[in-house]
């Protein structure tokens, strides 16, 4: 599989403003760009917060190259996104929904760019605590993190090797050899990514009676 | 100590009535320091070697390790025993070494700083450390494969089974991790192609047909291989 797209979920050390944000207050920034794509109704001020949350990106230190990369990779998706709503609600509801799209996809980086991996499971496995009570393992909470973070990566860099694959074979234009290969990869890495980490005894529950 | 009990591995398959036997009748008592596995491909040796870390479980018969059944103690064994995978990308998690070395380490250590600690300590036992910070994709195969084996014994389990782990290695990282692992203290369980590799163990196992059916030294064992192998094609143009 190639390299590239890998480094998106990647933290990029530094002593930023942002890097020196607590945790807490970078999830915050996440969970409030998430609600905001559901209240702004105006797709300038879309495209405001969306320049802020660049901006704030850039103050990170992890480079305009990475922040291109990131929405470069969103590009395919938002397009289709895009053409639909413009066809069904018109421009400016089109435009509003894309860039709030890509606030959400700055928001994310921004965290995973300033913080630690560890730090960031160490948050989410924090932050599930509380469910403790009803069951739920904390633990597998910050696994699910871990293995998104492993997953998105993956998926775009198989898109790009099948979309190589069917270029070679003449094949770029028949969405079939695109789509499928993709989804049979996906399947399989999803299997294999189970045996790994059944194999390494992640995501078993801390008290299954040795089970 | 690892104990199999006439073990058979059967599995359904679309489109057809009967299962189908992926091994059959296995016994055998593991506790030599190093045993090998060899045999041709699709023979059973995976299946054998995902037995002994309960990742695929017996439709009938027994395994032990050191007492634990992988069936009823799975957690306890997989604590024991440590799987490597042949392709070390599938078996990484994390973006880059120090992280996936962490991973591992969370359920056995709580304090971060502790967990960075130990996860250093045991790259560098690797000679890994520099390469730490390292997106796992920029790794060579050697490294990703040594990286992987370090991952897995930071959590440092008694058995190691290992799933040709060689097959994706050049020559040279092929024999860094010969090396590697000979100065393991783990009692090691490794399928390969390799029959350089198998000479180096003290018992290999040869699987064919579903069914172990060499049982001995590293060279009387390569010999039956090959025999295995000849007579395979004995009537082919």
């Amino acid at each position: 599989m190639r390299g590239h797209g890998f480094l998106l979920a990647n933290h990029v050390p530094g002593n930023s403003v942002l890097h020196r944000t607590p945790l807490w207050a970078k999830f915050v920034l996440v969970a409030g760009c998430g609600a905001a794509s559901f209240l702004i109704v105006d797709w300038l001020v879309s495209a405001v917060v969306f320049a802020v949350m660049c901006g704030l990106f850039l103050l990170s230190g992890a480079g305009a190259q990475r922040l291109l990369r990131a929405l470069w990779l969103m590009a395919p998706v938002l397009l289709l996104i895009g053409l639909f709503q413009w066809w069904q609600l018109g421009g400016p509801t089109a435009a509003r929904i894309v860039l709030n799209v890509l606030v959400c996809v700055v928001a994310a980086s921004v965290l995973t760019a300033t913080t630690p991996v560890q730090d960031l499971l160490d948050g989410v496995a924090g932050l599930a605590r509380p469910f403790r009570r009803f069951g739920a393992d904390p633990e597998r909470f910050a696994l699910t993190i871990a293995v998104m973070l492993r997953s998105i990566p993956f998926i775009a860099g198989t898109f790009a090797d099948v979309r190589d694959a069917a270029r070679a074979r003449g094949l770029e234009r028949n969405p079939r050899a695109l789509v499928l290969p993709v989804f049979i990869s996906t399947v399989a890495y999803a299997r294999q990514t189970g045996d790994a980490l059944a194999a390494r005894g992640l995501g078993d529950a801390e008290d299954d009676g040795g089970r | 100590m690892i104990e199999l009990k006439d073990v058979s591995v059967r599995v359904t398959v679309d489109g057809q009535d009967a299962p189908k036997t992926l091994l059959d009748g296995v016994d055998l008592d593991l506790a030599e320091r190093r045993i090998g596995v060899i045999g041709a491909n699709g023979s059973g040796k995976s299946t054998l070697l995902r037995l002994l870390n309960g990742l695929v479980l017996p439709s009938e018969g027994s395994v032990c390790v050191n007492g634990a059944g992988t069936v009823d103690h799975v957690r306890k064994v997989r604590s024991q025993v440590g799987f490597v995978f042949t392709d070390p990308l599938s078996q990484l998690v994390m973006p880059t070494g120090r992280e996936d070395v962490e991973l591992s380490l969370r359920r056995s250590v709580k304090n971060a700083a502790e967990r960075t600690a130990r996860a250093e300590s045991v790259l560098a036992r690797f000679g890994l450390l520099h390469l730490a910070d390292q997106s796992i994709y920029e790794l060579s195969g050697g490294e990703r494969q040594l990286l992987a084996l370090a991952a897995v014994l930071a959590v440092e389990p008694t058995v190691l089974v290992l799933d040709e782990p060689s097959t994706l290695l050049d020559l040279r990282n092929k024999e860094l991790l010969r090396r590697t692992v000979a100065a393991l203290p783990q009692q090691v369980v490794m399928s390969t192609h390799d029959l350089e590799l198998a000479l180096d163990m003290d018992r290999v196992l040869v699987v064919d047909n579903a069914g172990v059916v060499f049982d001995g030294g590293p060279a009387a064992a390569v010999e039956h291989y090959r025999a295995l192998c000849a007579a395979s094609f004995e009537g082919a143009p």
